[in-house]
Order: C-alpha cells, then sequence, then structure tokens
C-alpha cells in the first residue's frame, strides 16, 4: 500500500449539549482542519461525511451539510458507519490517484436524538426489534459477562479500566467534561449504579456531542503541505455475523481480522513490541481489553496484566478514549487524531514519550461488530 | 400456509409503524408459535440448526431449502448469558425501580441462542448454565410476544 | 497510482410494489446470487469485500448492513456502508469502484449491492422528513406557515419534479406530448426486461396523457412506481476480471458531484430559489468522469446510456446536461427514435427509473444495465456494438450526481 499522509485535523469540543448547531460544528470541524494544514476550501477535491440518517433524524441528511462540510461542487460521498470508516473511503480515494486532498468529517449531537432508540433500528424488525431486548445497553452487559465468565476475570480488573482511561480523559482538555475524573476509585465505579449488570455506569463510554474532520493527501502532496505528516502505513477492516446468539462475545472476531489485515500491510510481525500508543474505540471499558487481546498486544484473558497507562509499556487510550467522550459517527475518527496527536508530539498533558507507531480503530454495531484498525507511523 | 405474515415494530421513542414482510421462513416460524411451538432449520452442509429459522447459513453461505430441513425443537434450555437492567430501552433518563433480567437461551438442539426476558426470578438467583423453559402467553398471535419469557426449572 | 477496475457481472432481484414473499436480507440475497450465477468462476469465498447501501430512514432499518450480514455472505469480510440518498446505488458502485483501485492489501473482488423494499415503510414519510427536520428551526426564525407547506411539498420528490418539468418545459420548449413519448419508450423497453416492475408493451400516448395530474405537468401515467427490489454489481482488478468472464467491462470514470445548499427552502438559499432544471452538479460530474475516461466528445463517444430519470421530463433534462445531445434538443431525439433500441444512441432499454424504482437500487441499476449491454448480456440487448456506456445516478434533494463511464477497453486517464 502507498503510503497516504494525514496533514491536518481538527475537533471541536466535546459537550454534552452543545449550545450550537450541528451546521455550526461540521464547519468549525472541516473549516479547522482546513486552517490545521494551511490549505483552503478551493484546494479540495473530495469530501467523504458520515452520519447517520437516524442520528440526525432526516432522510439524506448528507445533502444538508454540502456546503458546510466544504463539499461544494466537489466529489462527496458519506459513509454512514463511524468517522474512522469514512476515513477509510477517503484513504481509498487518495490511493486511487483521482484525487490530491480529500476531507474527513464525522460527527453527530445525541442531545437532540435518542440515541438508543436510533439503536435499536439496528436490530433484527422481524425478530428481535418487536420485544426490544435486544439493544445496545443489554448487549453490553452480555459482553462483559461472556469475557468475565470465559477468562475469569474480575468486575475490579474492568473497573481499573474505566479508571485510568477517565483519569486521562482529565488530561486531556477536549474530551468532555463531564468524563473527566482525575480522583477516580475503582470503589467508585463499581458503585457507580447498575447500567446492565456487569457493567456499571462509570464504565459506559459517555455520549455527547461533536464533530471532527482530518485532511489526507498522497506522501508527495503530504510533504509540501505539512512538515509533521503522519502515515496511514496499514489499514484492516471486518464485520462479524449478527446475531448476539451466533458469536463469541468473550473475543471480538473482527477486531482480529482486522488486526491482522493492518498489520500485514504495515509490515509489523509483533505488534506488542513494534506499537508505541494504541487508540481503541472502546464503548464499554472490557471492550478496551477485549479489543487488544483480539489484536495479540496480550494474551487471551490477559488484558487487565498489561500496563496500559500513559508512561506504561504500551500505553492504551491517553487521550481518554471513548470514555473521555463519544460523540457518535465521530469516536473513532477522534481516534485517529489522538494517534496523529501523539505521533506528532502533540498531546500536551498527555504525550507518550518517543511515539512513532501508533494504531487506532473505529466500531460500530452491538458488541462491536465491525471494526476498523489503522496503522499510522510519524516522521518524514 | 397463512397469508404472508407482517411483523409492526414500533418500540422507540420514533412514532412511525413500519410494517417489515418477515418472509417465507419466519412465516412458517411464526404459524407455529401460534400453536405453542417452536421450530428451526438445520443447514444441510454444516448441520447448524438455527432458531429462528434462516434462509442462508453465514458460516457455509448455502441456502436452506424452504422446504426441507425443519427441525421441531422443544421448549426448554441451557440460560448460556444474562444482563440486568433497569432501563428501558428507549429512555435513560428514567431507571425503572425494578430491574429486568434479560437472558440468552441456547434451545436445546439447536446452536444458537435467543434472547428473551427471565421472568419469576430474583436477580440474585440467576446462574449461567441453568436450565430454563418458555412460557409461552395464554393466546398466542404469531409474533415475537407470544413467548412471553423463560423460567426457570 | 489506481489499478484499473473492471465490472464481471452484475445481478437483480425481482422487483414489484409489494415483495411480501421475503424479509429484507432475503430480498439481498436474491440479487446476490443472482450476480454470481452469471459468473460461475467466482464463490463468495474469491470475495474480498463489500460494499451495501439503501436510502436509510425509508424502511425503518438502521444500519442493515450488519443483520443482514450472513445472507450477503458477507460474514467475516471486510465491509462498508454508503448512503447518499436516491444516488446510494450509484455511490455504492463508486465506492466499489474505490475500493478495487485503491489497492488495499487483500481487497481486489469486492461485491456491490444497493436495496429498497419501500413496501415495509412509507416512502413519501421518508420523503417529506428530508425537509421536515428544518421545520422547528424556520419557524422559531419567522417563516410564516404558507411557506412551510410549500417546503413539505418540495421535500416530495414529487414536488420537487413537478416544478423542475415546469421549469424544463419553458427553457425546451417542449410539450406534454414530448413527455407522454418518453414515458411509452420506456414502458415498452422494461416489458422486454425481466426484472422490471411496469411493464407495459402496448402502452401509448394518448393513454398517458388520459391519466389526471399529480402536479402540473406530471400525470399519474407518467411517474414511477415504487417498487421493491435489489441489484449488485461485481468489481475486480483487470487481470483477475480476464479469468472470470468474457467481456470484461472497465469502468474508466467515476464522479458523484452535488451542487447543492444547505438548508432547503431557506430564503435566498435552497432548492425552491434554483432554477431546478440548470443542474450544474451534472454538468460537472459529467466533466470529471468523462476527462477520467479520456472522452472529449460525449455525443460521438459514448454508445447507449442509462441515465436516473423517475420522470420523463428529467430523461431530456439529463441526456442534454451530460453532453449527451445539444440543449433543447432531446426531445426531437425521441421523436426521431435515435434513443430507440435500435436507434444511434439508445437511452434507458431497461426501462429505466420511470418503469422500475427501488430508491437505493436505482442508481445502481444503472450502471449494472449499461455494463451488460456491453457484455452483450442484457435481457434488451440493443442490436448495434456497444463498445462505451454511461450509468447515471441522480439524488440528494435536487442536484447530486452519481457518474460511471464503463468501456471495452481499459483507457483510465489517471490526472
Amino acid at each position: 500500500m502507498e503510503k497516504v499522509g494525514i496533514v491536518g485535523y481538527y475537533q471541536v469540543q466535546l459537550q454534552s449539549e452543545a449550545n450550537y448547531g450541528r451546521y455550526e460544528m461540521i464547519f468549525e470541524a472541516v473549516r479547522g482542519a482546513l486552517d490545521n494544514a494551511g490549505l483552503k476550501k478551493k484546494d479540495v477535491t473530495t469530501v467523504i461525511s458520515c452520519t447517520n440518517d437516524y442520528y440526525d433524524g432526516r432522510t439524506i441528511s448528507n445533502a444538508f451539510s454540502v456546503e458546510v462540510g466544504g463539499a461544494y461542487l466537489a466529489d462527496e460521498s458519506k459513509v454512514e458507519m463511524d468517522g474512522a470508516h469514512a476515513a477509510l473511503y477517503g484513504l481509498m480515494r487518495i490511493l486511487s490517484g483521482n484525487h490530491k486532498l480529500a476531507v474527513i468529517w464525522g460527527g453527530s449531537t445525541p442531545s437532540c436524538y435518542p440515541y438508543h432508540s436510533a439503536r435499536l433500528f439496528e436490530t433484527d424488525p422481524t425478530w428481535e426489534r418487536p420485544n426490544a431486548f435486544v439493544n445496545d445497553i443489554t448487549a453490553g452487559g452480555f459482553q462483559m459477562r461472556a469475557y468475565m465468565e470465559k477468562y475469569g476475570v474480575s468486575a475490579e480488573d474492568i473497573a481499573k479500566v474505566a479508571v485510568n482511561n477517565r483519569k486521562n480523559a482529565a488530561k486531556n482538555p477536549s474530551s468532555l467534561k463531564e468524563a473527566q475524573y482525575p480522583n477516580l476509585t475503582t470503589r467508585e465505579v463499581l458503585e457507580s449504579g447498575i447500567y446492565a449488570d456487569p457493567v456499571t455506569e462509570l464504565m459506559v463510554s459517555p455520549l455527547c456531542d461533536g464533530v471532527a474532520a482530518i485532511l489526507l493527501a498522497p506522501e508527495k502532496q503530504a510533504l509540501k503541505i505539512t512538515d509533521k505528516p503522519v502515515w496511514i502505513t496499514g489499514v484492516g477492516y471486518n464485520q462479524e455475523t449478527y446475531y448476539l446468539g451466533d458469536r463469541d462475545l468473550s473475543t471480538s472476531k473482527s477486531m482480529e481480522s482486522a488486526g491482522k489485515m493492518a498489520f500485514k500491510a504495515a509490515g509489523i510481525k509483533n505488534p506488542k513490541d513494534e506499537i508505541d500508543v494504541a487508540e481503541l474505540s472502546e464503548v464499554f471499558a472490557h471492550e478496551e481489553l477485549i479489543f487488544s487481546e483480539a489484536l495479540g498486544l496480550a494474551e487471551k484473558g490477559q488484558g487487565v496484566k498489561l500496563n496500559y497507562e500513559i508512561n506504561g509499556d504500551l500505553p492504551i487510550n491517553p487521550s481518554g478514549g471513548a470514555l473521555g467522550g463519544n460523540p457518535p459517527c465521530a469516536t473513532g475518527l477522534i481516534r485517529i487524531i489522538e494517534a496523529v496527536k501523539q505521533l506528532r508530539g502533540e498531546a500536551n498533558g498527555y504525550q507518550v514519550k518517543d511515539a512513532k507507531k501508533a494504531i487506532a480503530s473505529g466500531q460500530i454495531g452491538m458488541c462491536a461488530q465491525n471494526n476498523i484498525l489503522y496503522v499510522l507511523e510519524g516522521g518524514n | 400456509m397463512s397469508e404472508n405474515k407482517v411483523i409492526v415494530a414500533n418500540k422507540g421513542m420514533v412514532r412511525a409503524d413500519f410494517n417489515f414482510w418477515v418472509g417465507r421462513y419466519m412465516d412458517k416460524f411464526y404459524d407455529n408459535f401460534e400453536k405453542k411451538k417452536l421450530v428451526g432449520n438445520k443447514c444441510q452442509k454444516c448441520g447448524n440448526v438455527f432458531v429462528p429459522p434462516r434462509k442462508v447459513c453465514g458460516k457455509c453461505n448455502v441456502v436452506i431449502p424452504l422446504e426441507e430441513n425443519w427441525v421441531d425443537l422443544p421448549d426448554t434450555g441451557i440460560l448460556k448469558n444474562y444482563t440486568i437492567t433497569p432501563y428501558r430501552v428507549n429512555d435513560r433518563t428514567s431507571r425503572k425501580t425494578k430491574p429486568q433480567v434479560v437472558g440468552m437461551v441456547q434451545i436445546d438442539g439447536s446452536n444458537t441462542a435467543i434472547i428473551y426476558r427471565l421472568i419469576n426470578i430474583k436477580p440474585e438467583e440467576v446462574k449461567t448454565g441453568m436450565k430454563v423453559k418458555i412460557e409461552w402467553s395464554e393466546k398466542p398471535k404469531g409474533d415475537p410476544s407470544d413467548i412471553k419469557g423463560f423460567v426457570k426449572i | 497510482m489506481g489499478r484499473q477496475v473492471a465490472v464481471v457481472s452484475a445481478g437483480f432481484s425481482e422487483h414489484a410494489s409489494k415483495r411480501t414473499d421475503v424479509s429484507m436480507p432475503e430480498l439481498v440475497s436474491e440479487a446476490i446470487l443472482d450476480c454470481l450465477k452469471n459468473v460461475p468462476s467466482v464463490g463468495i469465498e474469491d470475495i474480498d469485500a463489500f460494499v451495501n447501501g439503501n436510502m436509510p430512514a425509508f424502511e425503518g432499518a438502521n444500519v442493515p448492513e450488519l443483520w443482514m450480514t450472513d445472507w450477503m455472505g458477507a460474514r467475516n469480510k471486510p465491509l462498508m456502508r454508503v448512503t447518499t440518498g436516491g444516488t446510494t446505488g450509484g455511490s455504492v458502485a463508486i465506492s466499489g469502484y474505490y475500493n478495487v483501485t485503491a489497492g488495499i492489501p487483500g481487497v481486489d473482488t469486492v461485491l456491490a449491492v444497493a436495496f429498497e423494499q419501500q413496501s415495509v415503510g412509507t416512502t413519501s414519510v421518508g420523503l417529506a422528513s428530508v425537509a421536515y427536520g428544518e421545520i422547528s428551526v424556520l419557524n422559531s426564525l419567522g417563516m410564516p406557515y404558507e411557506e412551510l407547506t410549500r417546503l413539505l411539498s418540495g421535500g416530495a420528490a414529487i414536488g420537487i419534479a413537478s416544478y423542475q418539468a415546469a421549469n424544463y418545459m419553458r427553457r425546451s420548449s417542449i410539450t406534454e406530448e414530448d413527455l407522454a413519448r418518453v414515458v411509452v419508450q420506456n414502458r415498452h423497453n422494461a416489458a422486454k426486461t425481466w426484472w422490471t416492475h411496469l411493464k407495459m408493451p402496448d402502452l401509448t400516448i394518448e393513454q398517458v396523457l388520459d391519466t389526471p395530474y399529480i402536479s402540473y405537468p406530471l400525470r399519474y401515467g407518467m411517474v414511477c412506481p415504487a417498487s421493491d427490489g435489489a441489484c449488485a454489481m461485481l468489481f475486480t482488478t483487470e487481470e483477475k476480471a480476464k479469468d472470470m468472464c468474457d467481456i470484461p467491462v472497465y469502468v474508466n470514470g467515476v464522479a458523484s458531484v452535488s451542487h447543492e445548499t444547505a438548508i432547503l427552502g431557506y430564503n435566498g438559499s435552497g432548492a425552491g430559489q434554483l432554477d431546478p432544471s440548470e443542474q450544474l452538479g451534472a454538468m460537472k460530474s459529467a466533466e470529471l468522469a468523462f476527462s477520467q475516461s479520456g472522452i472529449s466528445f460525449p455525443r460521438k463517444e459514448i454508445d447507449y446510456a442509462e441515465v436516473y430519470a423517475p420522470f420523463p421530463n428529467q430523461e431530456l433534462m439529463w441526456v442534454e446536461r451530460l453532453g449527451l445531445f445539444e440543449e433543447n434538443t432531446a426531445s426531437s431525439m425521441y421523436e426521431s427514435g435515435v434513443t430507440a433500441l435500435n436507434g444511434e444512441l439508445p437511452i434507458n432499454c431497461s426501462g429505466g427509473v420511470n418503469s422500475t424504482n427501488a430508491i437505493g437500487a436505482s442508481a445502481m441499476e444503472r450502471p449494472a444495465e449499461a455494463a451488460l449491454q456491453i457484455m452483450g448480456k442484457a435481457s434488451n440487448q440493443v442490436p448495434k456494438t456497444v463498445h462505451t456506456s454511461l450509468g447515471h445516478g441522480w439524488g440528494g434533494i435536487i442536484n447530486l450526481i452519481t457518474m460511471m463511464v464503463m468501456s471495452d477497453e481499459p483507457a483510465r486517464k489517471f490526472k
């Protein structure tokens, strides 16, 4: 795979209830990314947006963000998954040689719509939806129990992930304020109230409003645009089967396959040693463990033994991860941005020392049915 | 065969009725619900038994013929997984005082698990691996609500 | 640098107003099975990745590609979902092209599938919500009630199409009879294509003009039906394509350009204030796709075209805006038989969207049929040899255009 550079990025401040409109947020993100790279609207040749019509509450919602997203008379399309998947489409468009600068933006405002209702519309309407026992809330509970029972992992171990990520979020000014807990203890996490047993409230990524944008350019152009390009050297994406009853929820098959695909493309043989920092989209605390095991960063069931703190052997989610704010459709894109910050040395307050190679992931579906993983490398 | 069945799915805060054609496989499945009977179908290649029945086996990617490979199943099964939540699906702002137990049950003789509520059981009594049985509603209509839930046996 | 991409197969499900015998995933699997049937050497294991799309809110199923994984054969495979409203099918096909051309390691053969089961929900409600979402905002800004109702009528496709038709009729001085003639040609063609919805082999212009108006100048007999259906296309690399089929169809140019404003009907911008028959986005898309494929004289170089026209006036408009005919001459081309099956430049020999409209699938059925014409495998095959064809898609609010230019020669120009 040819190298493609991430040449600019921008993330709006995450808020539980943004006091300004969706379109302003999109504009701020796209304009911000262009300013970050010192570029103009006329340089943009293609725009890939990522929203969901159910989240936006209207059909063909992308048609209304054409102007603010910089897509007016540009070659545009929309990926209805996570922003990280939209970045994949942008990457493909750059690799095709048809385009020299791609804007990718994604995000939504869950303060304006019933998120869990919209998620319920994902379930099989001919069987599961009329009763609604299968939904994104119960799926999280099933997944955590399957993981705990399979490997004998305790709820305390999983609470530690939530503590670490929320403490990290406190160091990251662009994370959601309500998600920042500088002095959190595992006990507080375990006693924060049942969400879907054994998941407790503080193990869940808090929904928030937010939009993020990145710019992609081919190698030659990227080197001219910025002194600090970050290269996408590998990508993998995969989807597993739908019914929760068909799946082994204690692991993530799709993440495993996505990881293999991405590591192969990037020539990574031993991810545990070669990766310096990981930004994973964990909707629940236990998903961070499941993902890191699926990616081969730890043995199955041993994810809790990883030293995943900012100054640890393999820092995971130094930005706070999705537990530091989960704006649907932007979460994966923000993981990419956070990995870029680490590689460019711009993660003030939560910088991982000498980060050269990073991974970033995005997901959609119940129990992360579809995952995407990027391998990113810094330096010219 | 009865007339082609539709399932009305209108749970959630988005108020719009959608009538989903269930297809011939699920149609047969729901017809049996009216007799308080559970059926599944079996992949001719890998032998996996599906509840509810499917046209395509995802593992083998073969079409299971409509008229063949039907399997009568008992209404008992094993609890493979469960969760307890105080939330109604669509509304996280109102926690219910009485949490509901939702279980993933593998029906005996099938290779997949279905998800329903566990009824008449205290949360602390629930254990994975326990035997459970379907509680049918008194007047089955031939839709997913005919299974009221599972009870411990 | 991107790789040359080829289409090796296309498949359809049967289309009807209500496919009550299948669930949504079963409908999709029908098209996929039909697509793979045409390339016997290709099994589901040879497919490296999938692209899926439909019009999301119409069926009340959010991201349904997750649910239908097994039915598509996509279990444990890479999958991407692309949706752009009316052009979804075209966008899915274009994404299939980009999946292959990008050369992502491990992704060579890509199956793209687009579908719609409109009988599940109410499409008009879905379309109205295009405009509806903004209403609360507009009301608080002091927009009067009459303008809000106009907005609603603008949201549904027929509303837009009728004033687009009126605009076009004024620009090009055509009559209702000219519109009816396009309909008759389409419905006759549809009768000869196996998967279509409205098959009317004996329809006459008089019969069309005898039906009542829905919204002037569009009559009941002129508008597209609402269908249930699915379409699949198989894309692969130039090298692999040669082993898979006799005549690979090379994709030489793609574009999806939109010329659209943020808030519909907002005073000073939006659909209501543009001349909806101008179609800047279509012209820009055509320019982009033709330049990629090295076509300088579309009128001479394109042998066959499938354009996305739910309404007859749009078919006339598109063939002009895409550069296939001079401005204001399209209706005379239909009259003189240039666009007929045995004409110089046949248009929509599948019957077009005017005869079959499963919205999410429609914009993919255009390039799919255009590719089949090159392969010589279309149900309603044109007698002349087709070397270069184009498949077009229309959507967004009024102006998001997808283009796919295909040929039997790999002639892609890299910029």
